[in-house]
């Protein structure tokens, strides 16, 4: 009890104590740590070198996996989206290198992180979306009922920078209606729907087999993959197709053979949009975070996580994963990127178009941090066993936030 | 029953392994345009289309019937069919296999939710499960109570047959796992043995070690350690609040309980007939497996599941009522194969699983010793207590069985209910033979004999002869006297020590004498083993199939059913995350390391106790082969050197039994309870 109460004060310092240090409008160019403390911005230090090849790769914005580059769209919900062009094409380039290990968890640590965000997510969502089963349901004996209610059931799903769909083909299992997975990189997704064709069809098989579908676990069978896009180009269709006819996304091969189409237009946004491990690789992540803000229901939550800027995570993310360790390539993450959870608070608060709040330590009247859990190796690079941990966000974290109904 | 399955004859299908799973590794191609099939095997297709349905049917309640009935196997049963796909198969319905299937099952067990308050149990996909077993399923626990009751053909006092010597030692957190239901079910059977002091002594030293379950208090306190009390439906009284001593105790923690194998894994059973999750199939002949292989693993196209063929005799004979041996008639044998995401190895030491698959080097070494074990009856119960004393080759151990019905005062209800204890005696393999050759009556008083003595209280270091003491020069000589006096004054001021700390406990208990051999005294080798990786591809070992080591810390059984909540761990934790649990290497990676770690720890401090037991082994009927052939050169340096090392064990057991903080220390890793320092 002791531990909640502290970590809740601990947590209210935090986020002033980030209001201090960096606006988000400085952000993109800051590079300073991100300080714990109410301290004055005399630790914006600045180690220019290394931020200058992002910043060279956010200034292209000629991509090559990137079909529609041209839509640059205002949307007049969110006023805010700029260019449809967030993509940083090394960035890209980096990934796609990655294709084709990337279920191998050996390899690629984010298999192993999977089980761990996929928990905070279904936490988050049983507490804060109240997903309780039907009282009917949960009288009668679910394990014997074909009804039987998992996590996500009935969510509609955007799972932005999907990769090689780990995390989308996991949130298909555990019960959504739906789950989108757009990545910049084509040639992930090409793998991704690789994957989860192969899923899909020995669970077709079985399916076909066995003539029965109460054990089933409804694998990739709603799952939607877009290569080469963006979340802005998807915000941007995605809404000026509302109220017209149905979606079409620039390079969609569907897997789905249920009808997703013929949902009504509001069943078009979404109830859960994770961005997990993407904003420290794209040149603009206000922006993306912006586009994911517009693309939730109300009541939705947003997933985002990332690493945080600290020496520790320097020490250990870039230096230690990277250079001694090897778990991750040399290269992978630019510490200049990296995010504090205060800053994307900060980011995602202001997006509502009320900026009124944005320097006082004010309500958040569009987005509102719910959760927020640090990521952590336990123990530290014995094996990767990941853990979560609340209090300490020094290196990974992965944050909560929830669209405010428009009442309020 | 492993050991059933691995005497069954092999039939593999070596072609199927060895082929390499067809597939097109085309990332670019246009994929929703593909066949539905792609991907499959061509044996899969093949197999689909052939024989879609195969009649192996399960075992239901329905065919444990009354033991007094014969035994009928309903033929309306439900079957599996042909290529059922399972989430996990286990192969072994023994003691460890049943018991994954019951945490798997166990909704309470496993992965938590991050934020607290969600609820009490996790929504998940209800698992497909199914445990395949090479015996005949075993009786209901009622119908083997009945059939123990009705076939008692001893003395008219004892109200049923004694107890199988085949019986585990379970340490608190083991039992734990079996659940409140079976733990009661047991105990109103009286099948439970629990005992809550244990008492360690040796042949020739005056070290004795008392464990008493007041030294699991803190572990319970601190929610390190379950409550086995609060499991059965009693609480702790004050006796880990108050005064540790008072003998007025009612419920004690539990050091642990002798649970019979028989009743085990059918208390097991009962539960797992209950849940449509589960296929039980029983009376198997597994002929083949096929697993992914390593390069399967990883890449973008998932691992194909393990595939398990199996045949299933089926007879409506009578099976072995009259115990006459007769040749299971095969009125007709189906085969079958079934897929799963996982394939459990639980099927004991000579496990067809891991011999089928390899891949799994054994690092075996023979102790060169056997056990002798047996069931015996008593003068009177053993208040709870279990006794193990270290006699020149190797420790014998009284363990309580049946001593339940304990009443208000701590002594063992019904005076007229025969007192059982189970005897494991670990000797030379010609001792052994000895033993297992005397007549019963010679057998019991050689076992009271060595049984029923004290700890020397004040041995000398020093042979008796001063002829052998090493290079026999006046000076040496007497310095060695010297240290000797030293030594003993210090173990006996020791011993003495923990004495007036806590005389009530510490004082040496006289285990109850042996009065009747009961059961078969039966022997067997003793070996240690285990395996340098604990998984491959889709499959996964658990227990006997992955490690065995010698009984004399019980830790067998206990360390499978560790192997086992690990895996139902990972297992949960994979499902909850909406992942295949071996579809990427990183869940039974995690297994294999935290297994090797554990298991190398047992099995290997198991080794080392067993060495230092060993080499303290003093001098007259030296049997034993090493020390033997050593002492044969250079026999007075090394018996010296040997009872030094024997003092000093001596010592250690009694520093051990004079320091509170260790003890418990010991007794709480015996226990089970995780470690203070984990978080």
């Amino acid at each position: 009890m002791t531990k909640v109460l502290r970590a809740h004060h601990c947590h209210h310092l935090l986020q002033r104590g980030c209001g201090l240090i960096a606006s988000p409008s400085s952000l993109s160019s800051s590079s300073s740590f991100c300080i714990r403390r109410r301290s004055p911005p005399s630790f914006t230090s600045t180690s220019g070198h290394s931020s200058s090849i992002r910043q060279a790769a956010a200034g292209t914005g000629n991509h090559a996996h990137d079909g529609s580059s041209g839509s640059t769209t205002n949307s007049d919900s969110t006023g805010h989206v700029k260019s449809s062009s967030n993509i940083s094409p090394h960035e890209v380039d980096k990934f796609s290198s990655f294709a084709s290990s990337w279920w191998n968890a050996r390899s690629n640590p984010l298999v192993g992180m999977n089980p761990i965000r996929v928990k905070f997510i279904t936490d988050t969502v049983e507490v804060f979306q109240m997903n309780a089963p039907p009282a009917s349901l949960r009288l009668s004996n679910a394990t014997t009922s074909s009804l039987f209610h998992l996590p996500l059931q009935n969510k509609r799903i955007l799972d932005i920078a999907c990769g090689g769909g780990l995390l989308t083909e996991s949130l298909s299992r555990l019960g959504a209606s739906l789950v989108v997975g757009i990545d910049a990189s084509s040639r992930v997704v090409e793998v991704a729907e690789m994957h989860s064709f192969h899923e899909n069809s020995r669970l077709v098989l079985q399916q076909q087999q066995q003539q029965q579908s109460i054990y089933s676990d409804g694998t990739s069978r709603n799952i939607r993959y877009i290569g080469g896009s963006t979340v802005e180009e998807l915000a941007a269709q995605w809404l000026s197709k509302r109220g017209k006819d149905k979606i079409t996304p620039t390079v969609s091969s569907s897997t789905n053979h249920q009808s997703a189409d013929d949902d009504d237009r509001e069943h078009e946004l979404f109830d859960i949009i994770t961005a997990l491990e993407v904003i420290e690789h794209v040149p603009n992540p206000t922006s993306l975070l912006q586009a994911a803000t517009s693309l939730l229901k109300p009541n939705g939550i947003l997933f985002v996580s990332t690493i945080n800027r600290t020496i520790k995570s320097y020490g250990l993310a870039i230096i230690a994963a990277e250079y001694i360790l090897g778990k991750v390539p040399v290269g992978t993450h630019d510490w200049n990127q990296f995010r504090c959870p205060e800053e994307v608070e900060r980011m995602v608060c202001d997006i509502g178009g009320s900026s009124g709040g944005s320097g006082g330590n004010g309500d958040c009247p569009r987005m509102k941090q719910i959760a927020l859990s640090g990521m952590v190796i336990d123990p530290p690079f014995v094996n990767l066993n990941w853990s979560l941990d609340a209090l300490d966000v020094d290196v990974n974290w992965i944050g909560a936030y929830q669209k405010q109904s428009s009442t309020s | 029953m492993a050991r059933a399955m691995s005497v069954a004859s092999i039939r593999l299908e070596v072609a199927s392994r060895t082929s390499p799973h067809h597939h097109v590794h085309n990332i670019s191609s246009n994929v929703a345009a593909s066949s539905l099939l792609f991907g499959m095997s061509n044996r899969q297709q093949q197999s689909m289309t052939t024989n879609n349905v195969c009649r192996c049917y399960l075992s239901t309640a329905a065919t444990a019937t009354a033991a007094t009935t014969t035994h009928h196997r309903s033929f309306s049963s439900p079957s599996i069919k042909q290529h059922q796909h399972y989430d996990i198969i286990i192969a072994g319905g023994g003691a460890v296999g049943s018991v994954l299937a019951r945490l798997l099952l166990d909704d309470n067990f496993g992965s938590t939710g991050y934020i607290k308050n969600t609820g009490t149990t996790r929504r998940r996909r209800p698992l497909r499960l199914a445990l395949v077993e090479a015996r005949i399923s075993p009786p209901t626990l009622k119908d083997l109570i009945a059939k123990n009751n009705s076939q008692t053909t001893q003395s008219s006092s004892s109200s049923s047959s004694p107890p199988d010597p085949r019986a585990y030692a379970l340490s608190p957190t083991s039992l734990s796992y079996l659940g409140s239901n079976i733990l009661q079910s047991l105990g109103q059977h009286n099948r439970v043995g629990k005992y809550d002091n244990m008492q360690i002594w040796e042949h020739d030293g005056p070290a004795q070690l008392h464990f008493v379950g007041e030294d699991l208090c803190k572990a319970i306190q601190d929610g390190r350690l379950v409550d086995l009390n609060a499991l059965v439906g009693r609480s702790l009284d004050e006796s880990c609040n108050g005064n540790g001593n008072s003998k007025t105790a009612k419920q004690r923690p539990w050091l642990g309980a002798v649970i019979e194998d028989a009743p085990l894994v059918s208390s097991l059973w009962d539960e797992l007939r209950r849940d449509t999750r589960i296929d039980l199939v029983d009376n198997v002949q597994l002929t083949s497996i096929d697993t992914p292989s390593p390069q399967e693993v990883g890449n973008v196209i998932p691992p194909p599941p393990v595939q398990l063929s199996f045949t299933r005799r089926r007879s409506n004979k009578k099976n072995g009522k009259e115990g006459s041996d007769n040749v299971i008639q095969e009125d007709e044998e189906t085969t079958c194969t079934i897929t799963s995401n996982l394939l459990v190895a639980a099927d004991g030491a000579n496990s067809f699983v891991r011999r089928t698959v390899g891949n799994f080097p054994m690092t075996t070494h023979s102790y060169g010793r056997k056990a002798v074990t047996c069931t015996v009856q008593l003068e009177y119960g053993m208040k709870q207590t279990a006794y193990q004393r270290f006699l020149p080759h190797g420790p014998i151990a009284l363990l309580p069985v049946r001593n339940g019905n304990v009443d208000e005062h701590g002594g063992e209800g019904g005076e007229c209910s025969p007192k059982y204890a189970n005897v494991v005696w670990s000797t030379t393999p010609t001792e052994a033979n000895y033993l297992m050759s005397l007549s019963p009556s010679e057998f019991l008083s050689t076992l009271n004999h060595h049984l029923r003595q004290g700890p020397n209280i004040n041995p000398s270091i020093l042979p008796n002869n001063n002829n052998m003491i090493p290079f026999n020069i006046p000076l040496i000589s007497t310095l060695a006297h010297e240290v000797d006096s030293l030594l003993r004054t210090a173990n006996s001021a020791i011993t003495m020590g923990t004495w007036t700390e806590s005389p009530s406990r510490n004082y040496f208990r006289l285990p109850p004498k042996s009065i009747k051999v009961v059961s078969p005294i039966m022997g067997f080798d003793l070996g240690m083993s285990h395996v340098s990786e604990y998984t491959s591809p889709r499959v996964a070992l658990v227990g006997d199939a992955a490690h065995t080591m010698h009984p004399m810390a019980g830790q067998g059984l206990n360390l499978g059913f560790d192997d086992v909540s690990s895996l139902a761990k990972l297992i949960k934790e994979a499902i909850d995350a909406g992942m295949d649990v071996g579809g990427t290497s990183l869940f039974l990676d995690r297994y294999n390391q935290e297994r090797l770690m554990k298991g190398w720890g047992i099995v290997g401090g198991v080794h080392g106790l067993h060495e230092l037991f060993e080499c303290s082994s003093s001098s007259g009927s030296d049997l034993h082969g090493i020390m033997k052939d050593v002492s044969s050169g250079d026999g007075t340096s090394v018996r010296g050197l040997r009872n030094l090392i024997g003092y000093s064990r001596s010592l250690g057991m009694n520093v051990v039994n004079g320091l509170p903080m260790l003890r418990q220390t010991l007794a709480e890793v015996a226990a089970g309870a995780t470690p203070p320092f984990v978080k």
